[in-house]
């Protein structure tokens, strides 16, 4: 029998198709997942889970890998090996702590010979870490051979503060709650004043995170799925999980919630 | 029913569609405040969002690089055949057009429906994009009117601008290839937005006219890119369909008109594809200068296995293309004489290929990688870096380059007294890029990336300076040539033409990897660094996946494909040639070589 020109085409096309799609899936199998957000803001945290954390970030959000390695010179970046001890006498009259957050925030400020200048702040977009991360990961970079003394309090308020979610997304987001409607049931239904602080007026709670600056660090987004998913959305390090009550969504009206949203917001 | 009233209903219904959908397009504005107040994204069943936006973009994007590019390489042809007024080339132009023709509509269904996916999937998305482009939409949607019209006046118009009106003709091919680049060059400044955002502040708010977020980094290279590519896409898609009708043909006159049809196709693919590689380095340079993370995370990040495979289908195309001229050149008398330049061809080509596809780290076992020190292979590691890659591409080239050469002059003996000369400087043209190409090759290993990056502009000079040279000799030195005997149409080896089939499959792969890689490149980013992806498919996925995809997506392409093309031809059953073109006799020879 005399199989027809287009079947033998079509099973030529389709055994070479096939023949690439065998070869792509018999290589390294690798997914870009996106970032998570970490927020370690009003916390607890220790020394050892602040390093582990600025690690876990050096690996993955900051893309540090991509230009840096430690213990291996590369053509982009520095070597980070022993980065703690030498950051303290790169420049001097400046602490070690003071010239890895410069070179985060400020990569152009001081560029090591023989580099070309091509690190970007990584603070903005697309990389855009948090305050949290910028300090998990000034606390990483110094623990390469020195000694971590990095508080939150010397990450500047103003870094990290561009939106996760990018300048366009931040700016779409207008919620028609209202705030002081919304801090009423911050004290009031919520209960969210037993657990947390949040700026001057709210000072008690300290089982859960400072929110005192939860709209600069986190998205509206995060800030509305943590509200009606606590346990999905993941527990801040150096807190008890599961002490969010996860019904709190429910039992709110929607125009509590919204007013609630709209008051975390305002705490910048 | 008679032709003339099936070609008004079809026109009438292709008007209709294309009205359809620039009222779609116009609406987009309203649709995009409504999207203001819905949720981010909306789930597409069963595939989800992501897969059929993806999906559909692709298909899309193949029917328009082939009706954008083969338009180009047609109207050449029909300019060619009214200044030397030879038939043929006037049928094969108008052959080219009608497969245009009639994909022609399907691309318009499938652009409304990438629309109708984008407004209602990802609303967030399109109001923001929106925001930013929307006095574009209205200068698409002029253009897209004013391509049609002059396309089908273009097609439809064949013998009433015959004879004297011929030129008015040209005229109008010219003018429909104008519109359809300048819809390409605005359709570019959308995606290439995405991937370069500019001309906005930090609230993703334009700053100042539209022409900011246009002028992106991408946007130029991307614009050359891609016309150069529709071009190959377009001469390989014609090439193929060229072949089926070779191998489908009942007549050796059918079989030598479709042999030399597809001849020309992967002709103007070659020449093509030639340049597509140093248009392909202005891109790659332009990513780097908008974002270096973003070109290190393409070229050494997640994406860096892509480019191996990258490197596999082009040297495919290479070894294919080069392939398929050899065999045809069987077919000519007095092409025996340069047979013995085949097998140094074919060394070069295929050490080339082992080189370009080798990979800098390989994939290995923990013990493999201790017993070899490291991921690196001690020698073949060193074929894994760029001075090498580029290196041996531009050798690849110029061996392509010097089949082709071989090819055209298979059945001439030049005649012109300057021949020995000629020949001379031609042979060290072609010698002194090859020692340019390697040199700074060598060269490369022992500088800075910075530097070896600007090697490859002398590599590329080199090369091309040679391809000028060489052709600028070829001319008029085999004017007037003595012809050795006439090229035999139609008796080509018909495996040839799975050769011809299988660029095209490759090509249009091809152009799947390379759509995946210049999206996935924003990875988690809708605009990159200015709108986040937030939804579900926020991950940018594997390879392999990707792989399957692209694979499924070609598929349905050359289904449809073929659906289309066999709808075309039901209307020429039994007629002697579609408006009055009744095709050539080749059969029996021509010394005419292109």
């Amino acid at each position: 029998m005399r199989v027809p020109v287009g079947i033998k085409v079509g099973a030529f096309a389709v055994v070479v198709m096939s023949g690439y799609s065998w070869f792509a899936n018999s290589i390294p199998q690798i997914e870009s997942k996106p970032p998570e957000e970490l927020s370690l803001e009003g916390g607890t945290v220790t020394q050892a889970q602040l390093v582990k954390a600025g690690e876990q970030i050096y690996h993955t959000k900051g893309t540090c890998e991509i230009c840096h390695r430690i213990g291996q010179k590369g053509t982009r970046a520095p070597d980070l090996a022993g980065v703690g001890a030498r950051a303290a006498k790169t420049k001097p009259g400046m602490s070690a702590k003071a010239y890895i957050i410069e070179s985060l925030l400020q990569p152009q400020a001081y560029v090591v010979e023989g580099y070309p200048p091509i690190m970007p702040q990584i603070d903005k977009p697309p990389i855009a870490l948090n305050r949290s991360e910028l300090w998990a990961l000034t606390a990483f970079l110094q623990s390469q051979g020195g000694t971590v003394d990095v508080t939150l309090a010397d990450i500047p308020a103003t870094a990290g503060a561009a939106a996760a979610g990018g300048g366009a997304a931040a700016a779409e987001v207008k919620l028609p709650g209202d705030p002081k409607a919304g801090e009423a049931v911050f004290g009031g239904k919520g209960t969210c004043i037993a657990c947390h602080k949040a700026g001057s007026k709210f000072t008690a709670g300290t089982v859960g995170p400072d929110l005192s600056q939860i709209a600069k660090i986190q998205t509206p987004d995060y800030i509305m799925k943590k509200i009606l998913d606590p346990k999905g959305m993941g527990t801040v390090a150096g807190f008890p999980p599961g002490v969010m009550p996860q019904d709190l969504g429910t039992r709110l009206a929607a125009k509590e919630y919204v007013d609630l949203v709209a008051f975390l917001l305002t705490l910048k | 029913m008679s032709t003339t009233t099936a070609v008004r209903r079809s026109t009438c219904a292709c008007l209709l569609l294309l009205a359809a959908a620039a009222l779609v397009l116009l609406a987009l504005p309203a649709e995009a405040q409504q999207a203001a107040k819905e949720p981010a994204y909306r789930q597409f069943p069963v595939l989800g969002s992501r897969l059929a936006v993806w999906a559909v973009a692709q298909i899309h994007l193949n029917f328009a690089a082939f009706i954008l590019g083969v338009p180009i390489f047609a109207v050449i042809i029909e300019i060619i055949g009214w200044r030397t007024g030879e038939a043929r080339y006037d049928w094969l132009s108008h052959e080219f057009v009608k497969l245009t023709f009639a994909a022609f509509s399907t691309t318009a269904l499938l652009g409304a429906l990438l629309l109708f996916l984008f407004v209602g999937y990802y609303p967030k998305f399109w109001a923001f994009m929106s925001s930013i482009f929307f006095t574009t939409y209205w200068v698409y949607a002029l253009l897209f009117f004013a391509e049609t019209f002059t396309v089908y006046l273009w097609y439809y118009g064949w013998d009433w601008l015959s004879g004297s009106r011929k030129w008015i003709h040209v005229c109008l091919g010219v003018l429909s290839n104008l519109f359809g680049t300048a819809i390409l060059v605005v359709a570019n400044s959308w995606a290439t937005f995405m991937m370069s955002p500019a001309g906005i502040d930090d609230s993703g708010a334009l700053k100042g006219s539209v022409w900011g977020a246009m002028n992106n980094y991408a946007w130029m290279p991307i614009n050359i890119h891609r016309l150069i590519a529709n071009i190959v896409f377009g001469g390989t898609i014609a090439g193929a369909y060229a072949a089926f009708r070779f191998l489908s043909a009942k007549t050796d006159e059918e079989r030598a008109r479709y042999d030399w049809m597809g001849y020309i196709g992967n002709f103007v693919a070659l020449s093509a594809f030639i340049v597509l590689p140093f248009a392909g380095y202005y891109l790659g340079r332009e990513i780097y200068a908008f974002n270096q993370t973003m070109g290190i995370t393409m070229m050494g990040g997640f994406m860096s296995w892509l480019w191996i495979i990258q490197a596999i289908l082009i040297g495919i195309l290479f070894l294919g293309s080069n392939y398929y001229l050899w065999l045809g050149m069987e077919r000519i008398p007095g092409a025996e004489r340069y047979r013995k330049y085949v097998p140094p061809m074919l060394i070069i080509l295929t050490i080339g290929f082992m080189v370009w596809a080798t990979p800098r780290s390989m994939v290995i076992t923990l013990d493999e990688a201790r017993a070899m020190g490291g991921t690196h292979h001690p020698l073949l590691g060193f074929f894994g870096v760029m001075s090498a890659k580029n290196t041996v591409v531009n050798l690849m080239i110029l061996t392509t380059f010097l089949s082709y050469i071989l090819y055209r002059r298979a059945n001439k003996i030049p005649v012109a007294s300057w021949v020995r000369t000629g020949m001379a400087v031609q042979w060290a043209a072609f010698g002194a890029a090859a020692a340019v190409v390697v040199f700074y090759g060598v060269y490369g290993y022992f500088v800075e990336s910075i530097v070896r990056i600007g090697f490859s502009v002398y590599q590329v000079g080199a090369v091309l300076g040679a391809i000028v040279v060489v052709m600028a000799i070829d001319v008029p030195m085999f004017k007037g040539a003595r012809s050795t005997g006439a090229i035999r149409w139609g008796t080509i080896a018909p495996h040839s033409q799975y050769v011809l089939i299988l660029l095209a499959v490759t090509f249009t792969w091809l152009m799947g990897l390379m759509g995946f890689a210049r999206s996935g490149i924003r990875q988690h980013w809708h605009v990159y660094g200015v709108l986040r992806d937030t939804s579900v498919d926020a991950v940018t996925p594997a390879l392999g996946y990707a792989a399957n995809v692209i694979t499924v997506v070609t598929l349905v392409f050359f289904a449809l494909v073929m659906f289309i093309f066999w709808i075309g031809g039901l209307g020429e059953k039994g007629q002697a040639g579609a408006h009055g073109h009744a095709a050539p006799v080749l059969a029996g020879g021509s010394d005419k070589d292109d």
